[in-house]
């Protein structure tokens, strides 16, 4: 009963950013600007692919790392909260803090400004030298004017600065080679 | 085993004469001749020239120390001038320079016997060439260069023009393998990897002349089969404990994959490929009466109570003589160095230099993961006893009382790891009874223990040079953060290339109840309170690479 009073909460907490409609130009391939972002460690390169579906928004991450590829996808709902296997986030290699295989982060999403920005939050279980811990994890997805630009704020609860992530459209043409 | 492991290191001892002269039956005053090189190591200019002197430099320095190359500011190895220094100072060499080649062949023709030419549009037939110039006493030349040797009375032994065209690499190492490998020291191999395209350092190949190796590139990547299979024949026919010096290619392989290669063999792999000097630094000992005495904050047997608090520690494993020893800043951190125990036989005044430079905040440590470089998940367990053996030797005549392990031969950037298994721990605890801890990792790792007292602790976090300095407080923030328990133990490796006046600065950005201390006081800390798990490498961490089967 309790538990579903909180989802009911929840529900009704988030039901005004859920019925925002989503610029649908944030749909389609982006590639960080390395020079313009905080600096990655091990990762040298980024595509982030944003699939719209109604309240769904799928968000790939294509990560490099020498001849290195890794994907993995985080499919956020704006409509509701959930546990979400294995949440990706942007790790630098070079912190002994790990995702925690197989464990589920919980997660929110919204749209806020009109639809231009997405805002996803999660708890992540993370593994450290002490043992395990846990890690808030606050995102915005931020689709600047002219819409050739994203950019990917991150903040943690753990660490003072911000880190911060700008992405560059890639033509549908290019994103289909 | 033990009678094997034995055996091999005096059959190093005895292999291309290596007599090291002792500074106690040495004139006071010595005779020796200094090139500086400047930086230009391209293939189409610089190259060829530094090339014949640095075999001609194993040449001159068989039977005594005479040659000796100090390097551009910029070069990797930034000890060449200050230890020439030393030894004038401490060994009475007086150097003589010698500005040309012309004026170096004119002193050190005799050395040779004559000369190979090498092609410069085939390089592997360099690394050829060099093989030959060990075994016949040669230097090698490009085609420029034949009327410079003709001129000094040097008569053409061989030239590998022509003969390797269109070959591939594994096809001219295979043939070269058939001419030359039986007649190299078993001892000693050349991995004369390094640069690629347009540019080569074989800084080495003074050392692999002088002790007649085999010199080769092959690589260690899976994709390349041929070429691993066939390093993997010269590596299986090489002695017990035997060294692979030099480097690995950049563009055919990883380190993290040859080095997994030759751990696989049980080899000692002792790197760089632009390492200068060794024909010359393996020929002197010590000075009289010089013993280590690293500066312990603790003895041995001392109890420390850890407080609620963070300790952090700084240590710095990369190849000691690579970058930030000779610049300024060091002395203003508690900082840990990585001495590179395979000079205890090759470069004697190198580590000796190193000392008597030392900061009262500098500290050494010993490894990695043996007498040498290895990955110890890979080594064969048959060979891990004889070669800690060593490996206890070496710290003890450094008096070193912590010893450093890595294995990268799973990690790959951010998804793989640097994790030793259960079985590699057991065996470490087994061979090292006299350690007061152990350090793992390179990155960061996960591989914590605790037994009768010692800690085995990996590092939490490592300092890339080019990462900003305000990224590096931020990520040490957050790792103080999160691990919330206090007292947390926060080792931190240090990249060579690091100015240690940036490091500073970043701890002074740091808030919280924080300490840094001595790596030994962190290990003494660290056995009082067990805030880290221990862990293991687990068999469903994530791997890049599983390793190389033996045939």
């Amino acid at each position: 009963m309790k538990r579903l009073r909180l989802g009911l909460l929840l529900v009704l907490m988030f039901a005004p950013f859920a019925a925002m409609a989503a610029n649908p130009g944030f749909a389609g391939r982006w590639r960080l600007d390395p020079a313009r972002s905080s600096a990655l460690d091990g990762w040298h390169a980024a595509d982030l692919v944003i699939a719209l579906d109604g309240t769904q928004v799928a968000l790939t991450y294509h990560m490099t790392w020498r001849t290195t590829k890794f994907s993995a996808t985080n499919t956020v709902d704006t409509a509701q909260p959930q546990a979400i296997k294995d949440f990706f986030r942007i790790e630098q290699r070079h912190m002994a803090v790990y995702p925690r295989a197989g464990e589920s982060a919980q997660v929110t999403a919204a749209w806020l400004d009109a639809g231009e920005t997405l805002r996803v939050e999660a708890a992540v279980p993370v593994g450290i030298s002490q043992g395990e811990g846990t890690m808030r994890v606050y995102n915005e997805f931020r689709l600047l004017e002219g819409g050739t630009t994203l950019l990917l704020i991150e903040l943690h609860n753990t660490r003072h600065r911000p880190l911060v992530y700008t992405f560059t459209k890639v033509p549908a043409e290019a994103a289909a080679n | 085993m033990k009678n094997r492991f034995i055996l091999a290191l005096l059959v190093l001892s005895l292999a291309g004469g290596f007599a090291p002269v002792s500074a106690e039956t040495a004139p006071t005053a010595r005779e020796a001749w200094i090139m500086h090189f400047d930086g230009d190591w391209k293939n189409a200019s610089g190259l060829p020239e530094k090339a014949m002197l640095i075999g001609l430099q194993g040449l001159a320095n068989r039977t005594a120390p005479r040659l000796y190359i100090a390097h551009a500011p910029d070069f990797p190895w930034e000890i060449t001038v200050p230890l020439a220094d030393f030894y004038t100072r401490k060994h009475g060499v007086k150097f003589t320079e010698l500005k040309t080649a012309d004026e170096a062949l004119t002193l050190f023709a005799a050395s040779a016997k004559g000369y190979v030419v090498w092609d410069t549009a085939v390089m592997p037939t360099l690394n050829v060439a060099y093989t030959i110039a060990g075994l016949e006493d040669a230097i090698v030349v490009t085609p420029a260069l034949i009327p410079l040797a003709e001129r000094h009375g040097l008569k053409r032994i061989d030239d590998l023009r022509g003969r390797y065209d269109g070959m591939t690499d594994t096809q001219i190492y295979a043939d070269a393998k058939t001419r030359y490998f039986a007649r190299c020291n078993p001892d000693m191999i050349m991995l004369m990897g390094g640069h690629a395209g347009d540019m080569r350092i074989p800084g080495i190949a003074d050392w692999g002349v002088r002790q007649r190796m085999f010199f080769h590139d092959l690589s260690g990547n899976p994709a390349h089969k041929d070429e691993v299979a066939l390093a993997m024949e010269l590596y299986g026919a090489m002695n017990p404990g035997a060294f692979v010096f030099g480097w690995h290619s950049y563009v055919k392989d990883t380190e993290e994959q040859h080095t997994t290669l030759t751990s696989t063999f049980g080899l000692r792999m002792d790197g760089l490929q632009s390492l200068p000097n060794h024909s010359f630094n393996s020929q002197f000992t010590f000075t009289p009466g010089f013993k280590f005495q690293n500066q312990h904050h603790v003895d041995r047997d001392t109890k420390l109570v850890a407080e609620k608090k963070v300790y952090l520690a700084f240590v710095q494993s990369d190849g000691i003589g690579l970058g930030v020893w000779t610049k300024p800043g060091r002395g203003k951190l508690q900082l840990a160095w990585g001495a590179i125990p395979s000079w205890l036989e090759f470069a004697p005044a190198a580590l000796e230099y190193f000392q008597e430079s030392a900061t009262p905040a500098d500290y050494f440590i010993g490894g990695l993961s043996g007498p040498s470089y290895m990955y110890p998940n890979h080594i064969p367990a048959d060979r891990f006893d004889g070669l800690m053996r060593e490996a206890v030797r070496q710290m003890e005549v450094l008096d070193e009382r912590i010893f450093e392990i890595l294995d990268n031969s799973a990690a790959d950037g951010n998804v793989g790891n640097a994790d030793l298994t259960k079985e590699t721990v057991d065996r470490y605890y087994a061979a090292f009874p006299n350690v007061i801890g152990f350090i793992n990792g390179y990155g960061p790792a996960r591989t914590f223990d605790l037994r009768n007292g010692v800690p085995m602790i990996s590092y939490d976090y490592y300092i890339d040079p080019r990462r900003p300095r305000e990224e590096v407080a931020a990520d040490l923030q957050e790792l103080i953060t999160i691990n919330r328990n206090r007292p947390y133990f926060c080792l931190v490796h240090v990249r060579e290339s690091n100015d240690v006046n940036s490091l500073v600065e970043v701890t002074k950005q740091l808030h919280g109840p924080i300490e840094i201390v001595p790596v030994d006081t962190f290990m003494k800390l660290a056995a009082s309170n067990q805030t880290y798990r221990t862990r293991y490498q687990l068999p469903t961490d994530p791997k890049h690479f599983e390793g190389f089967r033996r045939e």
